[in-house]
């Protein structure tokens, strides 16, 4: 039994250190180094099949103690990349994607509601951030809690026509709609139209500001310290929720309206319910990652939340699984710093992100974590 | 006391009349079969039942309530289930999960319960898997050992054994079956009339509406029989006086003047 503790412990640990030994690498053969022990170590995990399988046992008969590890590591993160501050900015951003990523996935993975209109309902959570704070004088953390609700609110708007158009033609419906809040943001007067909205202020709590410098016993932590930590709260509240709600009634009602919308009907599962329910609390994480990003980098503007973005988070759900929670921390975690990691390739990279979603589409259709059984625990 | 009544249902796709002016009565644990050439209008019938048609005319009462403007799930939870000629299970899913959702509309827990009052749900979720493995336990008593693999992986005749169960799950007083045999070779189709007899067994108090091309099963489970051509009802009656059914014979055989 305690071996597969240390099991679990050491194998958290040694993916900790050589992810944290990849990011800062200066020189190229180090990143390689690092990369290339991070494949092998892969490899030998898939294609060894009793060391595949003594790990996976492991976990599952350790997962309280595996939680735990994985969260004193995130906890660690700011504290091992203190020698390059911009890397906690980062590890913030892609935990902002989680929580994006895990609202979207609800709808496009659980529900089978493809949404390709990610970037606006995360736009309509930051733009409503930016004028209750600038304008309205708010506080940013009620500005943070309330702005997600303008995406429920506009989605709720926008349900009628996803409720009678299903796959392709919905997927267009939602792709157009991006473009309108684009088009809108861009030229209305009251959002600031190309400058956007800037001097969002920063979230204080009790006095506290959180640009404020961390000092953890003694030693400073890089200046995003603080928004990483409410990220990682955000983020691991929001996981935390829609796993509960995927093992439940409403994810088993979801993904039968997914796979057989008769079968579903013919079971007693109103179509319209289900699909309201799902499209509401996805867009309520979407704007909620939306809402954090405004008072992280304290403007919001249109390019912030174009369609680029929508695929962007279309693609975490594709590595990481599609259906799959865990899948998307995955995925977030990898599709976010590896292209900043990658930066000395130039425009070459987003050419390497599309050359890596065909392959997964290709090769492993159900993403690096896909979606397991459900056992309501 | 019958179960359900229906007078007159006509359902018409464009010029097609598929359904005209059908009267059909299900008494309380009764076992109707119901036969007729391909496109006779069979399946139709169960589509305009279960609210995924709307008929053009005519009246459906079901436990003394109009169905006929009723949504298919608000009919479901009214207490009809179903079957269809081609499964149409969750493959991806396990096959506990495909029969849970049959329980859906029967849940006691909601949204809060799943997140915050997590002990409701997982206690509500282990009774109802529990119920599944017993439903599944009657057909095959090895099948809930498999109960949380992808029913994908499960051989023909399981499968439809977990869509017997999702319907049965649902508790309903009417089953309507569409052709259960579909795609089934002579072996299986001795096992599904013996799942039949035990579904009849187990619950005496529940209707069947089963649609059938294999005469067998359609002698060996139904109490009375239905006969449809062109989308009307032209015989009723055991299964020996509608076999013996001019009509039917005709429909089924055609007349000496259409081959002359």
């Amino acid at each position: 039994m305690s071996r597969d503790l240390a099991g679990v412990w050491l194998t958290e640990a040694a993916v900790f250190t050589l992810v944290v030994a990849g990011i800062l690498a200066e020189r190229p053969w180090a990143l390689g180094a690092t990369g290339g022990a991070l494949v092998a170590a892969g490899g030998l995990v898939r294609f060894v099949p009793r060391l595949g399988a003594a790990l996976a046992g492991a976990f599952a008969r350790r997962r309280a103690a595996a939680l735990a590890g994985g969260a004193v590591l995130a906890l660690a993160l700011p504290l091992a990349l203190r020698s390059s501050p911009y890397w906690t900015f980062v590890a913030t951003l892609a935990l902002l994607y989680v929580t994006t990523g895990q609202g979207l996935n609800f709808q496009i993975g659980t529900a089978g509601v493809i949404n390709l209109a990610g970037a606006a309902f995360a736009g309509l959570g930051g733009y409503a951030v930016g004028l209750l704070t600038v304008a309205g004088g708010w506080p940013a953390w009620l500005a943070v809690l309330v702005g997600p609700w303008a995406a429920v609110l506009v989605g709720t708007i926008l349900f009628v026509p996803i409720l009678k158009t299903r796959g392709h033609y919905l997927a267009l419906v939602t792709i157009a709609f991006v473009f309108i809040f684009n088009i809108l943001v861009n030229n209305l007067e009251f959002t600031g139209g190309p400058q956007g909205i800037k001097n969002i202020p920063t979230l204080s709590l009790a006095g506290y500001a959180f640009t404020t410098r961390p000092a953890l016993a003694g030693v400073e932590l890089p200046a995003h310290a603080n928004f990483y930590y409410a990220a990682l709260v955000m983020a691991g509240l929001t996981t935390w929720v829609l796993r509960r709600l995927h093992d439940s009634w409403l994810g088993l009602a979801l993904n039968t309206l997914r796979d057989d919308e008769i079968a579903a009907r013919c079971c007693g599962v109103s179509v319209t319910r289900g699909k309201l329910l799902a499209f509401s609390i996805g867009n309520f994480f979407i704007g909620l990652g939306g809402a954090f990003y405004a008072v992280v980098v304290g403007f919001v503007s249109p390019p912030d939340f174009d369609f680029g973005y929508s695929l962007v988070m279309l693609s975490v759900i594709i590595i990481g699984g599609v259906d799959s929670i865990p899948g998307v921390v995955l995925g977030a975690c990898l599709l976010v710093p590896l292209p900043e990691r990658f930066r000395f390739l130039h425009e070459y990279r987003l050419l390497l992100y599309g050359v890596v979603i065909v392959v997964m589409l290709l090769y492993r259709p159900r993403g690096l974590w896909p979606a397991r059984i459900r056992r309501y625990r | 006391m019958s179960l359900l009544e229906v007078t007159g249902l006509t359902v018409r796709f464009g010029g097609l009349v598929a359904l005209d002016g059908v009267d059909v009565v299900v008494a309380e644990g009764e076992t109707v079969g119901v036969i007729g050439p391909n496109g006779s209008g069979k399946t139709t019938l169960f589509n305009a039942l279960t609210g995924l048609l709307a008929p053009a005319a005519g009246d459906v009462v079901f436990l003394g309530r109009r169905l006929t403007g009723l949504e298919a799930h608000a009919i479901a939870r009214l207490g009809i289930a179903r079957t269809f000629q081609a499964s149409r299970l969750c493959l991806d899913l396990s096959a506990f999960d495909n029969i849970l959702i049959g329980m859906h509309a029967r849940r006691r827990t909601g949204l809060l319960d799943s997140v915050v009052r997590r002990g409701r749900l997982v206690g509500e979720m282990r009774a109802a898997i529990e119920r599944a493995s017993h439903l599944l336990a009657l057909f095959n008593r090895d099948l809930p050992r498999r109960g949380f693999e992808r029913v994908g992986q499960l051989p023909q005749i399981d499968r439809r054994r977990v869509e017997i169960c999702r319907a049965l799950a649902a508790g309903p007083r009417l089953l309507l079956l569409d052709e259960p045999s579909a795609g089934m070779n002579p072996e299986e189709t001795a096992e599904l009339m013996r799942d039949l007899r035990i579904v009849r067994d187990e619950m005496p108090g529940l209707s069947v509406v089963i649609i059938e091309h294999d005469m067998f099963v359609i002698e060996g489970v139904s109490q009375r029989v239905v006969a449809f051509n062109y989308g009307r009802k032209i015989a009723e009656g055991s299964f020996a006086e509608v076999a013996r059914h001019t009509e039917v014979r005709a429909a089924y055989l055609g007349t000496e003047t259409a081959h002359a």
